[in-house]
């Protein structure tokens, strides 16, 4: 039904018009305590995030330092998490006891403490499969999973895509920044390695990693076995993403209700379309408090559960007739100071014309920096994952 | 026959009919001595004495010869005498003008009003209508009154009856034969008035003796009738319509029926007034002009769902034709499911509502369609961007009955094509139907039979298609047992109903369904005591049959389970009476009062909750079943109609009501507007019906001889069990759906402006509304309070609201419009901060409704072109053309945020970001 609401409202932004809003609302100052994250009872990395609501006009995250975080059992063990960076906690292996009920408890540095609702360790099944097909001219993914005990009802998936990417061009010179006699910046055309004039692959070689950014939740509950097959996301068409080789590793996690109700409020509430078919925004049924005041507001629903990975690759081979176009062309410059301070300051070289007598750079050509230098993209380093 | 001189008196006909009215003084007296004197000699005598002027064809009384004696006779009697015995129609129009002939040549030049488009044309005339010397086809107390300064006896005058006489009759349209409903009847000493049914009916109780008569509604010419009453008697009145006419329109002198009428916050439209004002794609729609009216605010432009005097949009009662209309709305609410050129009126009860209504809180808009053409077969199509429609409309037995089928249907695809190509292959489709019968059996009974479809499709471009509609029938009958005492009995059938599937995913195929039936029965009676009391009475009864939500696979690789939410039964019946009692002249006093009774019927399974804890599912105690007709529980109880209407003048008048009502199904909805997947929701154990009550004053005034209405209205409303949702409530395929709904307190109060010009070549009105919608939840036992239990705004809460919408008539050919509303922006609730979570930044929301979207202004303007007026072409063809949104004001529809790649957006969204210019054809053919 979400889905008619949102195509509806697209079709009324297309007939209508949609700008940006900037609310004047001076907003008060709230910094409740927001928990992220789940307790993995299995061998793999426990990640919790702190941070603070912050102003609306703000729109940065106040991550929560030097708290102290701890899982909880029942049967009063306690494990401290580490804080690996600011506000994100940090622990592996915990490989929790299956019957028994687990918590989170933290101790702020302002002294306060918050505590989850004890959580029983919930079943999540292994990720049958992460697949793919073509609908049109884009690639959809899917996700299938199942639970041959009918008892895991709700899921949550988080994602991160990862790809690599080729600059348009190789590129063997660069810019080199001198003075001369009167003072003057002067600009010239020299190779990257003047031993074997060869290409800089750093800048041709790049990996991009993002990670998914809404919440994706799933539920069994109306259907008769705990069968999941759901759209995970879409790659439009000749998206640059698939243009070589393109990988995704799925986390899959099984909630409790309560978390599952949380979470669909809180997508409810900040993924909705702004169409008066939208609900009312939801409060948040939280499942940390704080010891001190349980009136103070608290965003977070921390469940126990074996967190579940799969990792896919799809090959551009496997696309034929997948077209990414990235418009890049060069000009040829003179390798003289003047020219390069007029023409092509923001561009970058890439291959030279040479004098073949003296070997001496007469020209070269050059392009947009995109079309040059991939980490303006992604990160030269290359995935340890990555084949 | 002598061409020119034919000729010249049509010119007359026509010229004469232009001029302003002149005073006929019937009651001159002549005296004349004539002894088989020719026709000359005639004239020549009466013109001397008189201002009379004659025309005529010599060729025909050249041979006639005239024998008179009289002395100071009254100018008609003398007219009477001379030419009734010997066989001369005469007609005298009110410029003098008397014409002769011997053939009822004159009554085909000037048969009726339509063509001269005023009844007063013909002032006095001895032509069949009048009967003299033609047998009358029915005794002189079943009169067709035509002529305004004709007296018409009423009864036997032998009879020595009573002092008060009850005279009837049916009040139609001289042209089409259709009924005029809702036409004021009544005399101004002492006063008496009541008002015609929907079928054009009227009884009204007189003293004895000489009356004069009134006739007046929306849309027909003034009728003034002068009457002498012996004893209970019919007379049927013959109106003439101002639509397609040739004369400029006639300023009344007496347009009081709103200082008069004892009803409070009525408002009542016409279907000419409608198509007037301009509306986005040129599609005349009968709820946007219903919205512009004092105290109706609608939450934004792609909604049809009417906020009236502070209720939500399911606490109204939409009745075409008597059959409840659930979804109104057409095309995501951009239309009105209502054909315009089907419906005669509109009337929208938002304050004292009559007693034979019932069922819902706010407001009752009683839709009617025409009746078709008795006379002949005739049809109109019309042309507009989106949609088209035909209708055709006849008599199947002429006088007696006739049909109206009319159609609408959208061609909006082209729409989609200008979009974006992801919504190319979007689809929205709509049409509607109508069939309405009605079948005059004798001059007793009358049979109405109406039918009426809709249906949605629409699949945005995705794998899930959308469906809904309405349809209804409904059969009506009218007795009339005496001129005291007459009935409507109506039977129907009313059925709503969505459907949803999707096949993408062939594991999780899904046709998800929703359906409401009902059947009823309406009595209603009519019994005219005498001229102090008027009562109606009768008897509701209403079977709902509902399918709350049907789950079910579709294909035969899915695994959806089939899950129904157990069907929900009820009855719902009411008993009423009104007695309009009118103590004096001046008070006169509505009492209503309405017992209803409603009863959830089982097969059903009721869950138990203990009192006093929140409803959630592990609070469960036990459930009941309950077998097939048992009375599960039942609500009732007595609802007070009372108004009150004291006249301090002619022109002025003062009223106040009270008003309480229950209803018992309540539609659930978690969004703001009304959106097609509503689902609605009878009352049982545990969802109380929704009472509500009223208390409304209000202040009359008509100015500029009642051209010129003003009112202020006050009211004061309390809504109690208005059901709101928890949060993350879930509506749909909810077997529990108590658990998920909180009952709140509401209230409401207002102050209503209005001054409207009726006639004249500029009409329209202005309206302005200052007026809060306020609800509460601070029930601590209903596990969740909104807003700490203070009272806050509700969605629909924008206290000023400034609406005029004006007419200015050039000629008869061409016409324009302007329309202009401002509004306060509603409430939403804006969000006071962001934090981080799920790979974004999300928004933090505290108080509901807390903010308000910035302030609404719209202003339209439209230009309506006829085609020529000759009578007998084919086709008639009319233009409108206009621009909606003219100041391209882009108007926020809402104000939402989102989390987009990480981050937290503000988006202000219009749905018209510009100017959008219509054309719209429509042909009348015969």
């Amino acid at each position: 039904m979400k889905k008619y609401f949102n195509y509806l409202l697209l079709l009324f932004i297309a007939m209508g018009c949609k700008e940006k809003y900037i609310s004047p609302v001076v907003s008060p100052a709230t910094g409740y305590l927001v928990v992220e994250g789940i307790i993995n009872s299995g061998a793999g990395e426990t990640n919790i995030t702190l941070s603070r609501t912050s102003k609306l006009s703000s729109q940065t995250v106040l991550f929560e330092q030097g708290a102290k975080v701890f899982v909880q059992g029942e049967d009063n063990t306690s494990v401290a998490l580490k804080e690996a960076t600011t506000g994100h906690f940090i622990v592996t292996g915990l490989n929790l006891n299956n019957t028994k009920k687990y918590r989170l408890s933290i101790v702020t540095k302002d002294g306060k403490t918050y505590q989850s609702d004890f959580s029983a360790v919930k079943n999540n099944p292994a990720i049958d499969s992460v697949s793919w097909r073509r609908e049109g001219r884009d690639v959809q993914l899917y996700v299938n999973t199942h639970d041959p005990n009918n008892n895991t009802k709700y899921y949550q998936w988080e994602y991160a895509e990862t790809w690599e990417i080729h600059s348009y061009y190789l590129s063997t010179l660069k810019y080199k920044v001198g003075t001369n006699s009167k003072g003057a910046t002067t600009y010239s055309a020299v190779y990257n390695d003047s031993s074997n004039y060869g290409p800089d692959m750093t800048k041709f070689f790049c990996w991009k990693t993002e990670p998914s950014t809404s919440i994706m939740t799933g539920t069994t509950t109306n259907l008769a076995s705990d069968v999941i097959n759901l759209p995970l996301l879409n790659i439009s068409a000749d998206s640059w993403k698939l243009n070589i080789l393109y990988s995704i590793n799925l986390r899959q996690y099984s909630l409790s209700q309560g978390r599952y109700e949380f979470l669909q409020r809180m997508k409810k509430n900040t993924e909705g379309t702004g169409s008066v078919f939208d609900a009312q925004p939801s409060e948040y049924n939280s499942n940390i408090h704080c010891v001190s005041n349980p009136n103070e507001p608290v965003i977070g629903y921390v469940d126990v559960c074996n967190v579940q990975e799969k990792r896919i690759f799809i090959n551009r081979k496997s696309l034929p007739d997948w077209n990414y176009n990235q418009s890049c062309s060069e000009l040829e410059i003179p390798n003289v100071s003047d020219s390069i301070a007029i023409k092509a300051l923001f561009l970058l070289p890439t291959y030279p014309n040479t004098d073949p007598m003296t070997g001496r750079i007469i020209s070269f050509f050059a392009a947009p920096p995109e079309c040059v230098d991939c980490k303006l993209k992604g990160s030269s380093t290359k995935p340890s994952f990555w084949p | 026959m002598n061409p020119f001189k034919y000729i010249l008196v049509i010119g007359f006909l026509i010229f004469s009919s232009l001029k302003v009215e002149a005073q006929l003084d019937s009651t001159q007296k002549i005296n004349l001595t004539l002894n088989n004197a020719p026709i000359e000699e005639l004239i020549k005598n009466i013109e001397s004495q008189t201002e009379y002027h004659f025309y005529f064809d010599t060729a025909q009384l050249s041979k006639k010869r005239f024998t008179i004696q009289a002395t100071k006779m009254p100018i008609l009697q003398v007219f009477n005498t001379l030419f009734t015995e010997q066989k001369i129609y005469f007609s005298v129009d009110k410029e003098d003008h008397v014409f002769l002939a011997t053939t009822p040549l004159l009554n085909l030049i000037l048969p009726d009003s339509y063509f001269t488009g005023n009844t007063k044309n013909t002032i006095a005339s001895n032509n069949v209508n009048n009967s003299n010397f033609n047998e009358p086809d029915e005794p002189l107390n079943a009169q067709e009154a035509l002529a305004d300064n004709k007296l018409y006896e009423v009864g036997e005058k032998s009879l020595a009856g009573a002092n008060i006489i009850t005279m009837s009759g049916y009040i139609k349209d001289i042209r089409t034969g259709e009924p005029i409903a809702g036409a004021s009847v009544y005399i101004d000493k002492p006063r008496i008035g009541v008002s015609t049914d929907q079928n054009g009916y009227y009884a009204i109780s007189l003293p004895k003796g000489k009356h004069i008569l009134n006739v007046q509604s929306l849309g027909i010419r003034d009728i003034k009738r002068q009457v002498v009453l012996y004893s209970d008697g019919k007379m049927n009145m013959e109106a003439t319509g101002s639509i397609m006419s040739l004369k400029k329109v006639t300023i009344s002198a007496q347009k009081i029926s709103n200082v008069r009428g004892t009803i409070m916050g009525v408002q009542k439209l016409d279907i000419k007034t409608v198509k007037q004002v301009p509306v986005v794609f040129g599609e005349a729609d009968i709820l946007r002009v219903v919205t512009t009216l004092p105290g109706v605010k609608t939450v934004g432009e792609a909604s049809t769902g009417l906020n009236v005097r502070g209720g939500s949009s399911d606490q109204n009662l939409i009745l075409f034709n008597d059959a409840t209309i659930y979804n109104p709305a057409h095309f995501f609410g951009m239309f009105s499911s209502f054909n315009p050129e089907l419906i005669n009126n509109v009337e929208l009860y938002k304050s004292s509502i009559p007693a034979s209504y019932g069922g819902r809180l706010s407001s009752v808009l009683d839709i009617t369609s025409r009746e078709g053409n008795k006379k002949e077969f005739t049809g109109s199509a019309g042309i507009g961007l989106l949609t088209s429609r035909v209708n055709i409309e006849g008599p199947l037995e002429k006088d007696k009955s006739s049909f109206i089928l009319g159609g609408r249907s959208t061609y909006s695809n082209w729409l989609f094509n200008l979009l974006p190509a992801e919504y190319k292959n979007s689809k929205a489709d709509f049409y509607d139907l109508n069939l309405i019968i009605n079948n005059q059996i004798d001059k007793n009974n009358t049979l109405y039979f109406t039918g009426y479809l809709s249906n949605d499709h629409f699949n945005l471009n995705s794998d899930t298609a959308y469906g809904y509609g309405n349809k209804n029938i409904s059969v009506k009958w009218k007795h009339i047992y005496s001129n005291k005492l007459n009935s409507l009995m109506t039977t129907g059938y009313d059925s709503y109903g969505y459907q949803i599937n999707s096949q993408r995913l062939p594991l999780s195929a899904y046709q998800l369904s929703f359906g409401i039936e009902q059947t009823y029965f309406k009595a209603h009676f009519i019994y005219n005591l005498n001229s102090k009391h008027n009562f109606d009475f009768g008897l509701n009864s209403l079977y709902y049959n509902l399918a709350p939500g049907n789950y079910e696979p579709l294909g035969s690789k899915s695994l959806v389970v089939k899950d129904i939410v157990a069907k929900e039964q009820a009855m719902e019946n009411a008993l009423y009476a009104t007695d309009h009692y009118t103590i004096n002249a001046k008070l006169k006093l509505d009492a209503g009062i309405r017992l209803s009774a409603f009863s959830a019927l089982g097969p059903n399974a009721i869950n138990n909750y203990p009192s006093g804890s929140p409803r959630t599912e592990d609070n469960i105690i036990s459930t009941v079943n309950y077998t097939s007709g048992s009375i599960i529980k039942t609500y009732g109880g007595p609802e007070f109609r009372l108004g009150l209407r004291y006249v301090i003048d002619e022109t002025f008048s003062l009223k106040a009501g009270y008003n309480s009502q229950r209803q018992y199904i309540h539609s659930l909805s978690n969004t703001t507007a009304m959106a097609p997947t509503d689902i609605w929701k009878l009352s049982d154990p545990n969802i109380k019906p929704q009472t509500g009550d009223q208390v409304s004053f209000g202040i009359y005034k008509n100015l500029k001889s009642n051209t010129i209405e003003t009112s202020l209205e006050v009211y004061y409303k309390n809504m109690d069990n208005y059901l709101d949702y928890k949060s993350g409530a879930k509506l749909v395929m909810n077997h529990h759906i108590e658990t998920d709904v909180l009952g709140t307190q509401g209230k409401a109060y207002g102050v209503e402006l209005l001054v409207k010009k009726t006639a004249g070549k500029l009409n329209g009105w202005i309206s302005y509304t200052w007026s809060r919608v306020l609800l509460r939840m601070n029930d601590p036992t209903a596990g969740e309070i909104i807003n700490k239990g203070q009272y806050y705004p509700s969605n629909y809460d924008k206290p000023n609201d400034l609406t005029l919408i004006a007419n200015y008539k050039f000629s008869h050919r061409f016409s324009i419009s302007f329309n202009s509303s401002y509004s306060t922006g509603r409430p939403i609730t804006l969000p006071i901060g962001v934090f981080s979570y799920g790979g974004s930044l999300r928004t933090l929301y505290a108080d509901r409704n807390a903010y308000r979207i910035p302030d609404y202004f719209r202003a339209d303007f439209s230009m309506n072109i006829e085609g020529n007026h000759k009578i007998n072409q084919l086709t008639h063809n009319s233009w409108s053309i206009g621009v909606y949104n003219l100041t391209g004001q882009r108007n926020p529809y809402s104000i939402y945020y989102v989390s987009e790649k990480g981050a937290v957006n503000g988006y202000k969204l219009s749905i018209f970001g510009a100017a959008i210019p219509y054309i719209n054809l429509n042909i009348r053919f015969k």
